[in-house]
């Protein structure tokens, strides 16, 4: 091809030079940089679960109270992974460092640090495997200058430390995945280090808590149950003030058809709350329309699983609840709101962990026919496949105009779209309930989406310069679409997305606001017997109502 | 020559030099990457930067006003200052300016130049001021924001106002 590079074209392009400087060597990089990581875990959610060396540690200080044995604990730890989990062992050995993947990562892009570069990060572990786990290592450690040539190093505290401080700067979004020629998982290598750090009660307290109280009280805040239903019954009030409809739902009710389980945030965080009063609108009007029977818990009422970032015997734990209540309010199947890594879990974890779900039934829309052939194992349904079945089957009446004033983009979760192709629903949604859709750049969406930067438990407050540097390529796409188009509506259908994007864009894009994809579609979806709306579910006068100054 | 003509007479050497030494405060393994002209949503520090120096000079060799350079250095600062670098460190690649202006144009210009730099240099320093303010403020009212209004409109928490905080002081 006239666009291939000659030999001698492609002989000059080879830099010969050595690299100065060395990245195994750990000097520079240990330094624990305020602004950049999480606080440590409170040792009282670390105690709830169980987990080991529960105390109070701090990231900056020199101890970090380690057991005497915390080598020997982590070797038994890769040990025990590396024959449980075929992956592991395969992401370990196959990578050739090509570097595909340096520059694909938003945390390389937005901090310059070398050591976001995801085949870096992952190297920071695999250089201990090599060290430790292969005959090549073990001979190349005795002769001089053999561990540099061989890429391996011993563990020591500061090369622990330089992990722990690293797999808490990945949002094990997976974007560095799409791009590598083995196709090396190096989200799963983050999640095999978080694993091995938990060994030492290395966790940090924004994935500690949420996980201890999701544990003892069924959601990531800690929201006892009448706490739960007083916040739903707070936005039906306020439902019953703009549509003059009352969407009451039901709780923990025996024999309805679908258990719906969402993460918390759509109930206590802004801007998500409107999103979850989508959600009551577009039951209220199934039920009133069609008959349907969905039922909330405020048991399962937390969809989220910051297990994950912990470890799979803790994201097993925290899981289980969500299939334990659908058994016992014998539904016949699980429909799961606007999140991110809840459906990873789902969609790659669920059935192998706490699955077969026999007792649900293959999910069927009963009022389109429609099976979702794709949940058929995990018996779980994305809402916004759901809702646009209904759509593309014309069963929702809904009135676009009152969208109007909203120019919307569509940010890809990381989750929903690498994790289980969610990719055209929620674009379909939007279209048929929006008049203005713009698309972000195609290297900026779908499988090659840009993580928000506060994925996988880092949307901490300390850490703001690490999520602010992590947003910038979404941010700078967002900017764009801003700019060229005059978009003025985010939208996303993840909790985190709608928790730490409206900090991304007051800083980089201040003129841009976050929505929910079912806040769109209850302010778009006209309900029976609904008296004229003049206000969204922000309670803004709608495009056309506004007053006269 | 006047200082402005020389400065759009050298624009491009200018802006070639200033952006290879602004990139180059990264390190090496780095700046390898964000150094290249590719893509913007590919590279948006390497983008950014190369536009934001781009605007600073055609700035410098027009009209300006210290609000005017704050406004056009915006975008870069606005990167540096969530990045690994300490205030001098986010700043100080508007200095390399300096030596690059001696390299490039005439000699006579120089003082004048220094001076030009100086103040492009104050703006500069206003602007990470303004964003490092942006940052503390964000910390501060994030989780009041995100979880706190939600409670209050729905009446499960209320926040005491000054007077009712001055009012409990005086009983």
């Amino acid at each position: 091809m006239a666009d291939e590079l000659t030999p001698d074209e492609l002989l000059d392009k080879i830099d010969y030079g050595t690299d100065s400087g060395n990245w195994l060597d750990t000097t520079k990089s240990v330094q624990i940089r305020p602004g950049m990581y999480c606080y440590a875990a409170k040792p009282e959610s670390v105690e709830t679960l169980g987990l080991p060396n529960a105390r109070s540690w701090n990231p900056t200080e020199e101890d970090w109270k380690l057991p005497d044995n915390w080598q020997q604990i982590i070797h038994d730890g890769i040990k025990e992974r590396l024959e449980k989990f075929r992956t592991f062992k395969i992401f370990m050995d196959v990578c050739v460092r090509c570097g595909a993947c340096a520059d694909k990562c938003h945390f390389f892009l937005g901090t310059g640090d070398p050591k976001n570069m995801p085949v870096l990060r992952a190297e920071l572990l695999r250089s201990v495997y090599r060290n430790d786990f292969t005959t090549a290592g073990k001979i190349l450690q005795k002769i001089p200058g053999g561990q540099r040539l061989g890429g391996n190093r011993p563990l020591t505290l500061d090369v622990l430390k330089e992990m722990w401080y690293y797999f808490f700067q990945c949002t094990e979004c997976r974007r560095c995945s799409v791009f590598c020629p083995y196709g090396i998982d190096t989200a799963e290598i983050t999640i095999m280090g978080r694993e091995l750090l938990n060994l030492l009660g290395l966790n940090i307290d924004w994935i500690a808590t949420p996980v201890s109280n999701c544990y003892t009280t069924g959601n990531h805040l800690g929201i006892q149950p009448h706490a739960f239903k007083d916040m739903l019954e707070f936005f039906v009030e306020d439902i019953e003030d703009i549509t003059g409809v009352d969407c009451t739902p039901q709780f923990q009710k025996k024999g309805a058809d679908i258990l719906f389980v969402t993460p918390s945030g759509d109930v206590f965080a802004d801007p998500g709350t409107y999103t979850c009063q989508g959600y009551l609108i577009l039951f209220q009007y199934l039920k009133e329309k069609y008959g349907l029977d969905v039922t909330w818990s405020t048991y399962a009422s937390e969809g989220g699983n910051f297990g994950f970032f912990t470890s799979h015997e803790t994201m097993k734990r925290l899981n289980a609840k969500m299939y334990y209540e659908a058994k016992r309010l014998g539904v016949k199947w699980i429909l799961g709101g606007e999140c991110g890594h809840m459906w990873r879990v789902i969609n790659q974890y669920m059935d192998t962990m706490n699955g077969p779900a026999d007792f649900l039934e293959v999910p069927v829309n009963p009022i389109t026919g429609t099976k979702f052939e794709n949940a058929k194992s995990t018996k779980m349904v994305h809402i916004a496949e759901f809702t646009a079945d209904l759509i593309k089957h014309g069963k929702l009446e809904l009135d676009k105009s009152r969208n109007a004033n909203r120019i919307v983009t569509f940010h890809d979760s990381c989750n929903p779209a690498r994790g289980m192709g969610i990719l055209d629903e929620p674009r379909y949604v939007i279209q048929n309930v929006c008049d203005h859709f713009y698309e972000m750049p195609p290297n900026t969406i779908r499988e090659q989406t840009f993580c928000c930067g506060s994925g996988a438990g880092l949307n901490a407050g300390e850490n703001i310069e690490l999520r602010m540097a992590g947003a910038l390529p979404r941010a700078t796409a967002v900017k764009y679409v801003h700019e060229k188009f005059g978009v003025n509506s985010l939208c996303t259908i993840c909790a985190i997305d709608r928790a730490a994007l409206p900090t991304m864009c007051e800083y980089w894009v201040p003129e841009v606001d976050v929505i929910g994809l079912h806040e769109l579609v209850g302010n778009a979806l006209i309900l029976p017997g609904e008296k004229e709306r003049t206000e969204d579910l922000r309670m803004e006068p709608l495009p056309g109502c506004e007053e006269e100054e | 020559m006047t200082l402005k003509q020389s400065l759009t007479q050298n624009h491009d050497q200018l802006l070639k030099k200033w952006f290879q030494a602004t990139i180059d405060t990264y390190p090496p393994q780095s700046a390898r990457i964000l150094g290249k002209d590719v893509d913007r949503f590919d590279n948006p520090v390497g983008a950014v930067t190369r536009e934001t120096l781009e605007d600073v000079l055609h700035l410098l060799a027009s009209d300006y006003t210290s609000d005017t350079l704050e406004k056009a250095l915006d975008p870069v600062i606005r990167i540096r200052a969530v990045q690994a670098f300490s205030a001098a460190e986010a700043v100080s690649f508007i200095f390399f300016l300096k030596k690059i202006g001696e390299t490039v144009m005439d000699s006579a210009h120089t003082r004048e130049f220094d001076r030009m730099v100086d103040q492009v240099v104050l703006a500069g320093f206003n602007r990470l001021m303004k964003c490092r303010e942006d940052i503390f403020l964000l910390k501060a009212t994030e989780s009041k924001r995100r979880i706190h209004a939600a409670f209050e409109r729905a009446g499960l928490v209320k926040e005491l106002k000054e007077e009712d905080l001055l009012g409990s002081k005086k009983s």
